[in-house]
């Protein structure tokens, strides 16, 4: 318990280091192991550990892990659980740790993967964090969408489609997860600002898609003077706006969400979704392993902004399929 | 051998008399359980007792019903079925994959209720021949459909509509079977479940298959020593299963009209067992009704539109929704106690 403590202390002694989130080579006692292959000219084998490999973005992050190994010439292995599960990232995680050169993770979980983001480190192995940042762990650095950010930006595009006025409900898909109350946060904090935007709650809708068409149902009828919907996550986005196209409810009710699902383009190319932000997954992906290569040939890493992107029916046909 | 199966069924037929008075009292109870709550709502929130409303419950209910009839063969049997939530995504997403691909509709559908059989087929023979107890055959298969639902699509939605490659006239029925309505009041999807429903209580009520369902599930030593064929029966139980999560998970993608291999149905089982349980069906077998199936899954539809209309914050409606499990299920174990 003393121990448990005293490491506490450290750790938290660290913090200020660290919040400027700048790293360099020099200062990282590099495991024996790894030395030893960077000054034999071998591979090196890098792990990237998302959230959820079986997700609608994962074959994007997959994508840019891929591009970037091969513009790096290393091995990249892009890993994790299927469905969020923290215990099968961290056992995995484990698992591989002893062949790892390099780890760049997407925490299921902040309080879960943070000791284990911290333990990997102590054994000399490099590690950033991508797509969802672990602030709690000693990471090097993050690349990604700065989740507070683009909740922040959420709400802002929804005060503009709503002209400064009207009911809002939030709608999540997983309203205790990290990525969620982040973006909630954002999101919460830019609507206060607009003296005639009220609240009205957060709909935690389940993840199944079936699910979360009818919770959003039965919330619209539940309050009736709601005017804006806004989504935190892929999909309840989509199904926001098809609850507006089946209730021919555009003029009454606009939809500011995230990410660029098929659906989603179509329905903002319909109207019945104002606004989407995208997060760039291939990027994400692509900056996962490059910042750790460019770790381990001595160059100081920064946290990395991989960007919003904001389509309106004004610019959605650049990304609409032919 | 004809007679003996005859007066088998005939025992059965004799032993089930008795058993359906009682059953008659637990469909009471599921019955003023529902309507206490109901009673509640209309008076805690003026949305809950409209008919677009009541229409909404009557279309969100009908997947997880049209799951639970076919969970009611399975348990009454003596088995249960934990991979239904993976038939459900695996075939839904066949369907629409094919039918995106410019497959006619009734092939697309064949191809999808195929394999929801097949799925059936091997939970069957890995719980009877495979003897293989149901709760692992299940549980594994619901792994392994789900598995093959994320290779086959590489993880990405299948979207259901004419840019993606669906023939306009196929995605026009198939459309009307998730989102139409009948006379343009009832949701199609209420339908399928009021069908399904309706056949289901046939067969299982007046069908010497049915009688053999309960037979089996009450004593299979009994069943089979009356010449009933223990295997068979099971076997077709869950492939009746496998029949209904694949038309439900056709029907979802449908009406939605896109799904993800990740998330299509997860958990969905749980759902099932629970509606039918609370409807009256055991899980050690040999007893269950369509009718309380159907109470049950009201129950939880009900439960669930309610929580969400007064406002209930979404980690209470959680707990909100296993204190109902328990309590339904309770009420009806201690009233029977004190009744026998």
């Amino acid at each position: 318990m003393k121990i448990r403590h005293i490491i506490l202390a450290a750790a938290l002694s660290l913090l200020p280091a660290l919040a400027h989130a700048e790293a360099k080579l020099a200062d990282f006692s590099l495991a024996d192991r790894i030395k030893a292959k960077i000054a034999a000219g071998q591979p090196l084998d890098i792990y990237v550990s998302y959230h959820d490999v079986s997700n609608e973005f994962a074959p994007f992050m997959k994508a840019g892990v891929q591009r970037a190994a091969t513009s790096d010439k290393v091995n990249a292995q892009f890993i994790g659980p299927v469905g969020a599960d923290a215990d099968g990232q961290i056992s995995e995680i484990e698992t591989l740790m002893s062949k790892m050169d390099g780890l760049a993770i997407s925490s299921v979980s902040t309080d879960a993967l943070a000791p284990l983001i911290d333990k990997v480190i102590a054994a000399g192995i490099p590690v950033v964090t991508f797509n969802t940042d672990n602030p709690e762990s000693k990471r090097l650095a993050f690349a990604g969408q700065d989740l507070v950010q683009s909740g922040r930006e959420a709400g802002k595009l929804m005060a503009k489609v709503l002209g400064g006025k009207g009911k809002v409900m939030i709608t999540t898909i997983d309203a205790a997860a990290q990525w969620s109350l982040d973006r909630e946060k954002g999101a919460r904090e830019a609507l206060k600002a607009e003296p005639g935007i009220e609240v009205v709650s957060t709909l935690n809708t389940g993840t199944d898609p079936q699910k979360i068409y009818s919770a959003i149902e039965n919330a619209m009828l539940a309050n009736p003077s709601i005017s804006g919907v806004l989504s935190l996550e892929c999909c309840s986005t989509p199904a926001a706006g098809t609850w507006v196209e089946r209730n021919k409810a555009a003029d009454k009710v606009k939809v500011v969400g995230f990410d660029l699902l098929d659906q989603t383009v179509q329905l903002v190319q319909s109207g019945d979704v104002q606004a989407t932000i995208d997060q760039a997954p291939e990027k994400q992906g692509f900056a996962a392993v490059d910042l750790i290569v460019q770790f381990l040939k001595g160059q100081t890493i920064e946290n990395l902004d991989t960007g919003v992107g904001v389509y309106t029916k004004e610019n959605i046909a650049e990304v609409a399929k032919k | 051998m004809a007679d003996t199966v005859r007066s088998g069924a005939r025992a059965a037929a004799a032993g089930r008399f008795e058993l359906s008075r009682l059953l008659r009292v637990r469909e009471a109870g599921v019955f003023i359980a529902l309507v206490v709550i109901c009673l509640f709502l209309t008076f805690a929130t003026d949305a809950f007792l409209t008919s677009l409303n009541l229409l909404n419950i009557g279309r969100q209910v009908s997947l997880l019903g049209i799951m639970a009839v076919g969970m009611t063969f399975v348990l009454i049997s003596g088995e249960v079925d934990l991979s239904v939530g993976s038939t459900y995504a695996f075939s839904g997403l066949v369907t629409g994959m094919l039918i995106i691909a410019g497959c006619g509709l009734l092939p697309a559908l064949a191809v999808g209720l195929f394999a929801g059989a097949v799925i059936g087929v091997i939970n069957g023979i890995l719980s009877t021949y495979g003897r293989l107890p149901s709760l692992i055959a299940t549980l594994g298969m619901l792994s392994i459909v789900r598995g093959a639902a994320l290779i086959l699509t590489n993880g990405q939605p299948v979207t259901v509509n004419a840019r993606n490659g669906a023939l306009p006239d196929v995605l026009e029925t198939f459309s009307f079977m998730g989102q139409g309505y009948l006379f343009s009041v009832i949701p199609m999807q209420l339908v399928f479940f009021a069908i399904i429903a309706v056949l289901a209580w046939l067969v299982l009520s007046y069908s010497n298959f049915g009688f053999r369902v309960y037979a089996v599930g009450g004593s299979a030593k009994a069943a089979r020593v009356s010449g009933i064929s223990v295997n068979t029966v099971k076997i077709w139980a869950f492939v009746l299963m496998g029949l209904l999560a694949a038309f439900a998970g056709i029907l979802s993608l449908a009406f939605l009209p896109s799904g993800q291999a990740g998330r299509t149905g997860l958990g969905l089982e749980l759902d099932v067992i629970a509606a039918t349980i609370v409807g009256g069906a055991s899980l050690s077998g040999g007893e269950g009704t369509i009718l309380g199936t159907i109470l049950g899954v009201l129950i939880i539809g009900v439960m669930r539109n309610g929580l969400v209309l007064m406002g209930v914050s979404p980690f209470v409606q959680e707990l909100m929704i296993g204190l109902v499990i328990i309590i339904a299920v309770g009420i009806d174990k201690w009233t029977t106690r004190r009744a026998t």
